[in-house]
């Protein structure tokens, strides 16, 4: 048990629905987030018994008063871990540990620092939980260089390997139905990289294996952060992200090996009248392809022992084209990943760090390649290239079981 | 033998399917649009449905959803004269498109993955 304080002013014990807001310091955007749940716990779920949990990091920067002072009627409890225990991935276990004490039917987690969420959110991740799905992931408006790690890496890797095709399974707002939250509470791997930024990648992937419905919601708008650097946490991010799909890779690796081609999830909030426009996203090519260049000099003593003769060569074509006509082919970046999963799972802790370290560089290189490639394109245009690259993993799947097997014999 | 249901409202579609996809070994049933597709669907029980998006009366993403909603992992195939309707977010619920031809290759091969699909389950 790792809840530390506990704050249950209305004596709540039971919960239909139950919502989740995690926080680390969240003073600024935590009431404008409460409200807009309490509101649409009530305009959507109001013959039902409904609580919020903020699930808090000990924060010291009035957070948990700014939760309970927010606008609304929804009963509201208040946990947090010890001081000095951070992580996102702590909040939510908590929050499975409280959530499973109010027998909830459908539970929802929302990300704090959303400055643009409305109740009807709260509607597409609960009523198809309610409906009878084992988990519902969002479907944001994006530009096409929103989120590339999820277009690079999480979803050709995740579709290819689970077969099912959910577009942003890393987004952090989920809901779920209390089976899944079984599923949760006795998953039988933990790390340090699921209690921080590897939580929504690990929630997604059980949820995959756990043969539950998946539902995607078209949430018709975009979702815009507090604060958004898109460089400030990526080392970390990927780390946990990608660390965390290539341990869960160990786990489930009897579902995934029996996985042929993917399928679609069915929709909900088609309804919806209006779909906003993605904002549009600066990116900075020239940075990109000097971490590339940086991470190669570093680097390729190591790429050269994990890829091989035959990567490792066009890792060196790569790195002679210049910026302006940059390209890094989808089916070497297809094997790099492959190759780094079966490596990593043979490798010590250190090992793993270092060749997650030596990744990252690899996936911006692949960033500026899809930058490149895409950028006279629409949205949709864009999609149908990332589609195409889906369907490569997909058609290289017995690569990625074959040399998965035979490291089994190391 | 797999069971396909083509759902198109042009009766030489459906002659050219049928007639096509029972020599390549297909059980074919028809059906000409979406009225009371989904009690169709529990009794004949078909393998996989190839639907046509644009018929007179009725929108084939609309009769995707209740298929999606109602027979979970069923596979279904659209079949349009133009690819504009993938600007439409419920197009993602299918498992595959094709563009209408005389030429049934890409259907064939579509409907043959959409058959060798695998989850655990």
């Amino acid at each position: 048990m790792m809840i530390f304080y506990e704050e249950n002013p209305g004596q709540v014990t039971e919960a239909d629905v139950v919502v989740c807001i995690p926080t680390a310091n969240e003073v600024e955007s935590i009431a404008v987030s409460t409200t807009q749940v309490d509101k649409g716990l009530r305009e959507y779920f109001p013959a039902l018994r409904c609580a919020i949990i903020n699930c808090d990091n000990y924060s010291s920067d009035g957070t948990r008063e700014a939760f309970f002072s927010a606008p609304g009627t929804i009963p509201r409890l208040y946990i947090s871990t010890e001081a000095g225990v951070g992580g996102k991935g702590r909040n939510i276990r908590n929050f499975f540990e409280k959530a499973v004490q109010l027998n909830p039917k459908a539970l929802i987690i929302v990300e704090a620092d959303i400055k643009n969420i409305s109740p009807v959110w709260i509607r597409n991740l609960g009523e198809p939980i309610l409906k009878g799905a084992g988990f519902v992931c969002p479907l944001y408006v994006r530009h096409k260089y929103e989120a590339t790690l999820t277009s690079s890496i999480i979803y050709p890797l995740i579709r290819c390997l689970y077969g099912r095709r959910v577009r942003q399974c890393n987004v952090g707002d989920y809901g779920f139905s209390p089976k899944l939250l079984d599923h949760y509470l006795k998953s039988p791997f933990r790390s340090e990289m699921i209690e921080n930024f590897g939580v929504d990648i690990w929630m997604a992937n059980i949820a995959l294996t756990s043969r539950l419905a998946i539902v995607q919601s078209v949430m018709g708008a975009l979702k815009v952060h507090r604060l958004k650097d898109n460089y400030l946490h990526l080392p970390a991010i990927f780390h946990d992200v990608v660390g965390t799909i290539f341990d869960l890779m160990q786990v489930y690796d009897d579902f995934w090996k029996q996985v042929k081609w993917s399928k679609p999830t069915a929709l909900f909030g088609t309804d919806l009248q209006e779909v906003e426009t993605p904002l549009p996203v600066d990116i900075n090519i020239k940075r990109l392809h000097d971490m590339f260049v940086e991470g190669f000099d570093r680097y390729y003593g190591l790429w050269e022992q994990i890829y091989g003769p035959i990567v490792a060569p066009k890792l060196q074509e790569i790195r002679s084209i210049e910026l302006q006509h940059f390209s890094f082919p989808a089916q070497t970046w297809m094997t790099i990943l492959f190759d780094s999963a079966v490596a990593y799972r043979r490798m010590s802790p250190e090992e793993r760090k270092n060749l997650l370290d030596g990744l990252l560089p690899l996936y911006l290189g692949k960033v500026l390649s899809y930058v490149k490639k895409t950028e006279r394109m629409s949205l949709q245009q864009a999609e149908d290239y990332i589609e195409n690259e889906c369907v490569m993993f997909e058609e290289n799947k017995p690569y990625i079981t074959k040399v998965w097997t035979k490291g089994e014999g190391n | 033998m797999p069971k396909i249901l083509v759902v198109d409202d042009e009766e030489h579609i459906r002659l050219l399917y049928s007639e096509e996809l029972k020599e390549a070994g297909y059980e074919v049933i028809t059906a000409e649009n979406g009225y009371k597709l989904l009690e169709k669907i529990e009794e004949d029980k078909p393998d996989l449905v190839v639907l046509d998006i644009k018929m007179v009366d009725y929108n084939g993403l609309d009769i995707l959803q209740d298929i999606r909603n109602h027979f979970y992992d069923l596979p279904v195939i659209l079949s349009t004269a133009y690819d504009t309707f993938k600007e439409d977010m419920k197009s993602i619920a299918a498992d595959f498109y094709v563009v209408k031809s005389f030429d049934l290759t890409e259907l064939k091969k579509k409907i043959a993955m959409a058959l060798e699909t695998r989850l655990p389950g």
